[in-house]
């Protein structure tokens, strides 16, 4: 078994605590990532998964429960603390890919290592490299809106992966897209998988994606209700 | 921390605006050139004022005046001063023999016309000017032979500088003026120099189309010579000029002197003398302009206050447009402090670049009008505008508090949007639309 990245133990989440209208939205969530995984995290609109993200992403702290990212509890730290552990273990992507406007594809690849306090020289080979590694080193120079939907989110993807991260969390990648687009970033991820071991959480309402995974979570009405649990082959 | 990529970044966010950051620097511009065009002006004024004084001649003189002080005695007393009692030219060089460092006399006074006949003997006029030293006075052109000097006066020579138009009145045009002899009804002198007349005599004094030998043009004795000559030696005044050397701290020499005079009329308490320095009462006027350049700066700042809140308002209105990208770089792992700065930065931006345009504006307004003013008078008073020097130079000290105060109106009223933007919630930041 490999190392465990994300070790969750009955997570809970409230909004709106002391008021009448208190939400829980998770119900106690166990969960274990191991490195080197592809896991998809399935479920509903409204069953929690965005919320689990946002958790697994360290954007939010639970409201009960402990939460260790590579053994560091995310519930005590503050809001510094988090921005960093964001910068340097975590890699979002999101649905509709969120470059930065005006900014070039380079610039937005070399973001989270400008915040990481690389320096500029470091960080302009490393974008290089990424965007080699996501087939858009020909694109280097161009602005986000001069880029398809497709382009942004390999942008997005190398950003991602800028600082290294213990996490690729994926947010509906493919879902502003086209399902030929869809395939050549759901093609990419399995690539990142495969030749670089990036442990990979997808989160994603559709089966047909999640079954291309190695390990499909279940979530609904806060609750995992399903796990098929750590593959055997995923060792490297 | 990444210092010039938020420099970058402000600059591009700027620029992507054009309009409305043009919009939103116009209080800035407005205030800032207000501000400079109003200091350049108050500067311009001064400095003209002292090149004009600087241009009349050495002001580095005290002006005594004997005064009588009534209040020293009984009631109804009727106080019987004499002339005795006033400054006596004894005292003077008491002084200047006391203090030779200080102080030194440099008497002129015009002793009136007298009437001459030239070599195709015509009757023509000059005026007799006492002079003690002309060494030090540059204004004074001289073509040929040389000044007066204190040997002259001390010795009582009877020597004499003429102007070029007297040489050409009272010689004939093949005579050397050199060594000639003018006799007056005080006495005989002799030509050592002679000079140029300053062109305001032309201009000013003489008549157009005057006759060359009605011009009186004056000509320059040693003082003391006169004196000598006309019996005055032991003359009384209530008024004289003490020239000191301006190496030495006035305020000082003003005691000194004052120390002086009390202890020469110790005998007479009735007696004071009042000094007044040129220097300080420009000092004065200079104060007086900058008091009123300060105060209308201050009033014209306002503005600054009024674009300040311009800015707030387009930086909150810009915070809110780009929400998801806040909440994307928050994701990426920007701090707090890193989103703070950033805005922080495009505030600053945004009002330097205002303020560096208000200053040009400014510069350019206060010289068009400094340029006006000097049209004005070269036109409309054209005998003045050789007494006048118009200098225009802007308030350097204005520009550089401008750069400060324009890089401070962006601290200040960027901060509080900026800690808006730093303080967003990154879940909320990323779901806005």
């Amino acid at each position: 078994m490999n190392k465990t990245v994300i070790e969750m133990r009955n997570i809970i989440k409230r909004y709106y605590i002391g008021q009448p209208n208190e939400l829980q939205i998770l119900n106690g969530i166990s969960l274990d990532i191991h490195e080197h995984e592809f896991v998809a995290i399935v479920g509903q609109s409204g069953s929690g998964k965005s919320t689990l993200m946002n958790m697994i992403g360290a954007l939010d702290r639970p409201t009960e429960g402990t939460y260790l990212l590579n053994g560091v509890d995310i519930s005590t730290l503050d809001d510094y603390d988090l921005s960093r552990i964001r910068n340097q273990e975590i890699g979002f992507v999101f649905q509709t890919f969120n470059l930065i406007s005006r900014t070039n594809a380079l610039k937005n690849v070399e973001m989270p290592m400008m915040y990481a306090g690389i320096p500029r020289k470091k960080r302009l080979e490393r974008a290089k490299e990424l965007l080699e590694l996501v087939g858009m080193a020909d694109r280097a120079d161009h602005q986000p809106n001069e880029l398809s939907g497709g382009q942004k989110q390999r942008v997005a993807i190398a950003r991602a992966m800028a600082n290294k991260p213990s996490i690729l969390l994926a947010d509906e990648p493919t879902g502003a897209l086209d399902s030929k687009t869809g395939r050549m970033i759901m093609d990419l991820f399995h690539k990142l998988h495969d030749e670089e071991g990036t442990t990979i959480v997808l989160i994603t309402h559709s089966n047909e994606l999640a079954a291309e995974t190695e390990r499909i979570i279940t979530i609904s009405d806060g609750s995992v209700i399903s796990d098929t649990g750590v593959k055997d082959n995923a060792v490297y | 921390m990444q210092f010039i990529e938020n420099l970058r970044l402000a600059l591009t966010s700027i620029a992507a605006n054009k309009m409305r950051s043009v919009l939103t620097m116009l209080g800035i511009i407005i205030g800032i050139s207000a501000v400079i065009m109003i200091t350049t002006i108050g500067t311009s004024i001064q400095k003209t004022l002292v090149n004009t004084f600087n241009s009349i001649g050495n002001m580095n003189y005290f002006q005594l005046y004997a005064q009588v002080n009534y209040r020293s005695q009984e009631d109804d007393e009727i106080i019987n001063y004499t002339d005795e009692d006033l400054i006596s030219r004894e005292m003077l060089d008491k002084l200047v023999n006391t203090y030779p460092e200080y102080f030194y006399l440099n008497m002129t006074e015009s002793f009136g016309s007298v009437e001459l006949k030239n070599w195709k003997d015509q009757v023509l006029k000059a005026n007799i000017v006492g002079r003690m030293n002309i060494e030090g006075d540059n204004d004074i052109k001289f073509t040929r032979g040389r000044k007066i000097n204190k040997t002259d006066n001390d010795l009582h020579k009877q020597v004499l500088n003429v102007s070029t138009l007297f040489v050409e009145q009272y010689l004939s045009p093949d005579a050397d003026p050199i060594g000639q002899t003018v006799s007056t009804d005080m006495g005989d002198f002799v030509i050592v120099g002679v000079f140029e007349l300053p062109a305001i005599y032309e201009k000013q004094i003489y008549k157009p189309g005057q006759k060359t030998i009605e011009k009186v043009t004056p000509v320059y004795v040693p003082y003391d010579t006169v004196m000598a000559l006309t019996h005055q030696e032991n003359s009384y005044n209530y008024y004289a000029e003490v020239y000191y050397n301006p190496e030495y701290d006035v305020e000082m020499l003003e005691n000194t002197l004052q120390k002086f005079f009390e202890d020469e009329y110790a005998e007479k308490p009735y007696m004071y003398i009042e000094i007044e320095n040129m220097q300080s009462q420009l000092g004065m006027i200079n104060t007086v302009i900058n008091v009123i350049t300060i105060a209308i700066s201050i009033i014209a700042a306002i503005s600054l206050i009024v674009g300040g809140v311009g800015v707030m308002n387009i930086m909150l209105v810009s915070i809110t447009e780009r929400t998801k990208e806040i909440g994307v770089r928050k994701a990426l792992g920007a701090q707090n402090s890193a989103i703070r700065m950033q805005f922080v930065v495009e505030a600053i931006l945004l009002c330097l670049i205002g303020g560096i345009i208000g200053i040009i504006l400014g510069i350019a307004g206060g010289m068009l009008i400094g340029f006006v003013a000097k049209q004005l008078v070269t036109n409309f008073y054209a005998e003045y505008a050789e007494l006048f020097t118009i200098t225009i130079q802007p308030s350097i000290p204005a520009i550089l508090i401008s750069v400060g105060f324009s890089i401070l109106t962006g601290v200040f009223f960027g901060y509080y949007p900026a800690n808006k933007a730093a303080k967003m919630n990154p879940i909320d930041a990323l779901r806005y639309d």
